[in-house]
């Protein structure tokens, strides 16, 4: 019989004898869904998370809503492959005084997407303050894309080459996007979802175990994956 | 008539003249039939025309009378027109009437106004002046001015009236602004609110809110500080003491509560609704202003950055130590760091603050939205006055303030959930018989600390505070928690001794050579059950914490959205995650102690079928039967063993190893069995063994496994069959049959063991 691969979500509803386990989770009967992913957004304030987010759940781009306060959840169901893949999708407030909230949200992560704006340098400037807090909570499998937002924007700060570099430096995709445009943001999304569900396929059961010594994931798929890094 | 028009041509010879002659007599006999066809209608006609005749002179009366009518019709027609006209100048010369009167009243009014103005103004009766502007002010004043030019009036009298009466509503402007601030400083509410109520009248009504709101204010300011005041005067050993400031942020918000409370009505009354926003807006700048200088005391006395900054430094050690995993680091800065339970009462005041901002800013949002829908009739305006508070709600101090004071409680919870688990699990203690406490002390410690953090994070009423706090929890359950559990189990039941007797011996040389006291062995055994059952009971007291928090959030958290009771679920169900986890522990804790207290024990157990022969005679037969000296003893061995694990473990964890040694127990029989051989009697004694070893194992468990058991019984029947073709009775496809577990080739396998079975008959066997 093919296992099904599942999250564990809910609670079992029947638990017998140990060596032919039978768990049957809730959630597992009710949803029609095999994969769930989180994807968590971060990056400065005004960088365009939201906007982002909005576009690709929504298909707008919201006129001058205030910034996002605190944490911001939603949820979109795409098909890769003919299978339902459910993405949480986690839009973080970027200001210093909502840190520990947005903190408790990386290690159950399993995509990262730090987002900065390609006409404004600062904004590029705190990637490295972010990219250290990404290494103290999350977890080390996790997958992480630098998405240079605003591509449509035409007092540029930021070369694109430079935010590529970045990223290879840092060992992360990268992609530009305008959620103004609808530019690459459908992309961004449908391919973390590819990547996301392709190692879990490698896998046998995705745990978030840091101590346990399972495979690392993400390095084998970096180079030959056809994700975000190869794009123009 | 005749409608044939002849051709010359065609009269040309005999056969045209012929035709023409036949069309001629065909017209004939048509015009003679038409001809008696009118004949016929002769008569009737005659008798029409004799009644026609008859009716004439009536139809004489008839034109008379409708000429009459016609001319009656005409001259109402001409009547009503009359009329009408009439009427509607009438209407025209009423209203003109009243709008005269009016006007004669306007200037009567107008008079009276000017006099009484002037009156009121040497009393000092402000209202009564200020009515009298009011009524003035409704005046229409170019059209009294005509008005006066057509009465022929004098039209200075007028002119007089009204630059006396503007002059008065300077006067009076001015005078009751005066009035106003010398009532505000000699904080005399009556006063103030009697001048507030003039101001409308005289058509300053932002003047007068905006002037009444800075009294407000400036009340709110007083009162605030005396407060404060008062709270930095409170001695430490007082009741409240330790929620002093969030008492102080409360009566601050109690008073703006009040003030709303009490003003709103007059200023609905006297301004009208939909005013509320205005002085809203001002007592939030106040409030921001007040709650900053609470906020920086309580900063101040509860040495909250200093807090903060150790917690900064344990995260910092925490994350360096789990990376670098160096262990004597992370012991020499834990001396030096704050016991959580020191942070206890200010994590409770910092909770009860957030609450009581919310609390305030859920008041703020319904008065005013109350005030707007009374006061605002078009939606669309409505909607953007609320949108409006909104905005400044969110960009006021107060909530700046609280976000960042929640971010400041996170960080404190996080560093008190993590070290007081870790403390907990320092002082694990293990109840020396489990019989008594089947845990050791750190799971119900580390539970009701998960569950008080989580409960404190509830009563901030932030959805995102007690989120984040869930997600810590999940965190620190998941890795933290379980990776110490983990730990224990991986040394493994016995210490990595294979079997009673090697772990005997090895603790005689050890106690021998003095490195070893007994106690430590057993002592390891029984950490290794209570760890088991640590796991066990851990994942019930998950599913028990969540139904309940679930509940909890609901009466805690009113009007969550539905986007919120997602965002919600999905961080409750990190707690799934961490029930899985556990359950994984379990599962390797069970395989541990199945290889080291359960397979190697059984072997020798079962082995024993090998010294019993299972060819009897009659004879020998019998007297196994009484005895059934293997079974017995197998089932003396098995009931010892799980009796001494029967009190020790969970009863999930019990049936676990009822399970696991049912699996082992089939296992080894199968294999003992392949090696020996039976005749009639011995496959009859099998049967009966098998039976008693299944009824056995069967009672001992609350679950259902008698599955386990299918293929072993299978075996059994095959061994007890009376000839070797009784099989097909058996074997068959049909619905309801036995489902066998064994393969054609194994039932022929196990037949073989039968020394009276003949191969050419099991070789005939159709399966
Ligand atoms: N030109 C341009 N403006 C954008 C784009 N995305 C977002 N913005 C603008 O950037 C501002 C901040 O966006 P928001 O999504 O709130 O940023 P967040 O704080 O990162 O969530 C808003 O004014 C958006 O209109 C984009 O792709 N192009
Ligand atoms: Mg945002």
């Amino acid at each position: 019989m093919p296992k099904r691969h599942f999250k564990i979500q809910g609670e079992p509803l029947l638990y017998s004898c140990y060596d032919d386990v039978v768990f049957i989770y809730i959630q597992f009967i009710m949803e029609d869904y095999k994969f769930l992913f989180k994807v968590v957004l971060v990056g400065n304030a005004g960088v365009g998370k939201t906007c982002l987010v909005r576009r690709f759940t929504q298909g707008l781009f919201p006129p001058g809503q205030g910034a996002t306060i605190g944490v911001d959840f939603m949820i979109k169901t795409v098909e890769i492959d003919g299978e339902k893949v459910k993405l949480q999708i986690w839009d973080t407030a970027g200001q210093e005084r909502f840190r520990s909230i947005t903190q408790s949200y990386y290690r159950s992560a399993h995509a990262l997407i730090l987002v900065y704006d390609i006409s404004c340098q600062p904004t590029f400037d705190c990637l490295p303050d972010w990219l250290r807090e990404i290494e103290e909570y999350a977890s080390n499998k996790v997958l992480r894309i630098l998405v240079g937002n605003k591509m449509d924007r035409e007092d540029r700060e930021i070369p694109m080459h430079v935010g590529e570099d970045f990223a290879q430096r840092h060992d992360m995709y990268f992609l530009e996007t305008s959620a103004k445009e609808a530019e690459n943001v459908e992309k961004l999304f449908m391919e973390i979802a590819a990547e996301l569900m392709e190692q879990a396929r490698s896998k046998e059961l995705p745990r978030y175990d840091t101590n346990s010594p399972t495979i690392n994931g993400r390095t084998t798929s970096i180079g030959d994956s056809n994700c975000c890094s190869k794009l123009s | 008539m005749i409608s044939i028009k002849l051709n010359p041509q065609e009269l040309g010879d005999s056969g045209g003249i012929q035709k023409v002659c036949e069309k001629i007599v065909a017209e004939e006999e048509n015009v003679t039939k038409q001809l008696e066809n009118l004949l016929s209608r002769q008569c009737h006609l005659e008798a029409k025309l004799r009644s026609v005749t008859k009716a004439l002179p009536n139809l004489q009366i008839v034109k008379s009378d409708a000429q009459h009518l016609s001319e009656m019709i005409a001259h109402t027609s001409n009547l009503a027109e009359n009329v009408s006209a009439k009427v509607r100048k009438l209407d025209d010369a009423r209203s003109r009437v009243s709008e005269c009167q009016q006007r004669v009243h306007d200037l009567l009014d107008l008079q009276l106004c000017s006099e009484g103005v002037k009156l009121a103004l040497q009393e000092e009766d402000y209202e009564k002046g200020a009515a009298h502007v009011h009524r003035f002010l409704s005046m229409d004043q170019t059209l009294l001015r005509q008005t006066a030019d057509d009465v022929q009036q004098d039209c200075t009298a007028v002119t007089n009236s009204f630059s006396l009466l503007h002059k008065a509503a300077e006067l009076l402007q001015t005078e009751v602004t005066a009035r106003f601030d010398e009532a505000v400083r000699a904080d005399d509410l009556a006063s103030v609110e009697r001048f507030f109520k003039i101001f409308p009248l005289l058509g300053l009504q932002d003047q007068g809110l905006n002037k009444f709101s800075v009294f407000l204010c400036s009340k709110l300011q007083e009162t605030a500080q005396k407060n404060l005041r008062a709270a930095l005067e409170t001695r430490s050993a007082d009741k409240r003491a330790s929620v002093l400031y969030a008492d102080t942020l409360t009566l601050l918000f109690e008073g703006i509560a009040r003030i709303i409370e009490i003003h709103q009505p007059l200023i609905e009354s006297y301004y009208g609704p939909g005013r509320l926003l205005t002085v809203a807006n001002a007592l939030q700048e106040e409030c921001d202003r007040q709650s900053k200088l609470i906020l920086n005391e309580f900063r101040k006395h509860r040495q909250l950055d200093s807090a903060l900054a150790q917690v900064a430094d344990w995260l910092r050690s925490a994350n360096s130590s789990s990376s670098s995993a160096n262990t004597s680091g992370a012991t020499t800065s834990q001396q030096s760091r704050t016991d959580p339970k020191n942070l206890d009462l200010l994590l409770g005041e910092l909770t009860i603050m957030h609450a009581r901002a919310e609390m305030y800013v859920r008041f703020i949002r319904r008065r005013v939205q109350n005030d707007v829908e009374v006061g605002v009739s078009a939606e669309v305006t409505r909607g953007l006055l609320m949108d409006k508070l909104e905005t400044m709600l969110r960009a006021s101090g107060l909530c700046h303030s609280m976000q960042a004071l929640l971010g400041n409680y996170l960080q404190l919870e996080h560093y008190f959930m993590a070290e007081s688990v870790r403390k907990a699990v320092a002082l694990d203690q293990l109840e020396e018989n489990l019989q008594i406490q089947q845990t050791s002390s750190m799971v119900d410690d580390v539970f009701f600390i998960v569950r008080k953090c989580i409960r404190r994070a509830i009563s901030s009423s932030s959805l995102d505070g007690v989120c984040a706090v869930l997600n810590n929890a999940c965190s620190l359950l998941e890795a933290d928690y379980c990776s110490v559990l983990r730990a224990q189990l991986r040394h493994g039941y016995m210490s990595g001794y294979l079997d009673l007797t090697q772990a005997y011996n090895a603790l005689q040389s050890s106690i021998q050579q003095g490195r070893l006291q007994a106690s430590d062995s057993e002592k390891a055994r029984l950490t290794f059950l209570a760890y088991l059952n640590n796991a066990d009971v851990s994942t019930e007291y998950i599913a028990t914490l969540r139904l309940s928090l679930g509940d909890e959030m609901a009466a805690a958290l009113p009007g969550m959205t539905e986007r919120d009771r997602a965002k919600l679920e999905s961080c409750l169900s990190g707690l799934g995650g961490v029930t899985a986890s556990l359950r994984a522990l379990v599962e390797y804790g069970m395989s541990q102690l199945s290889a080291s207290a359960i397979k190697p024990r059984v072997s020798p157990w079962v082995d024993a079928f090998l010294n019993v022969s299972h060819v009897l005679t009659e004879e020998e037969f019998s007297s196994y039967e009484a005895n059934e000296p293997f079974v017995r003893n197998l089932v003396a061995n098995l009931e010892s063993l799980l009796s001494s694990f029967k009190s020790s473990l969970t009863p999930t964890n019990y049936d676990t190893l009822v399970s696991i040694l049912a699996t082992e127990v089939t296992h080894q029989m199968e294999k003992v069995i392949a090696k020996s051989s039976f005749n009639r009697l011995g496959g009859l004694v099998l049967d009966k063994e098998v039976r008693v070893l299944v009824g056995y194992l069967t009672n001992a468990t609350s679950w259902s496994i008698r599955d386990k058991f299918a293929r072993l019984t299978q075996i059994a029947t095959v061994l007890n069959l009376e000839r070797a073709s009784e099989i097909s009775d058996y074997w068959s496809n049909e619905p309801g049959a036995i489902a066998w577990r064994l393969t054609p080739a194994e039932v022929r396998h196990f037949m073989t063991l039968r020394t009276d079975f003949r191969s050419e008959d099991i070789k005939r066997i159709k399966l």
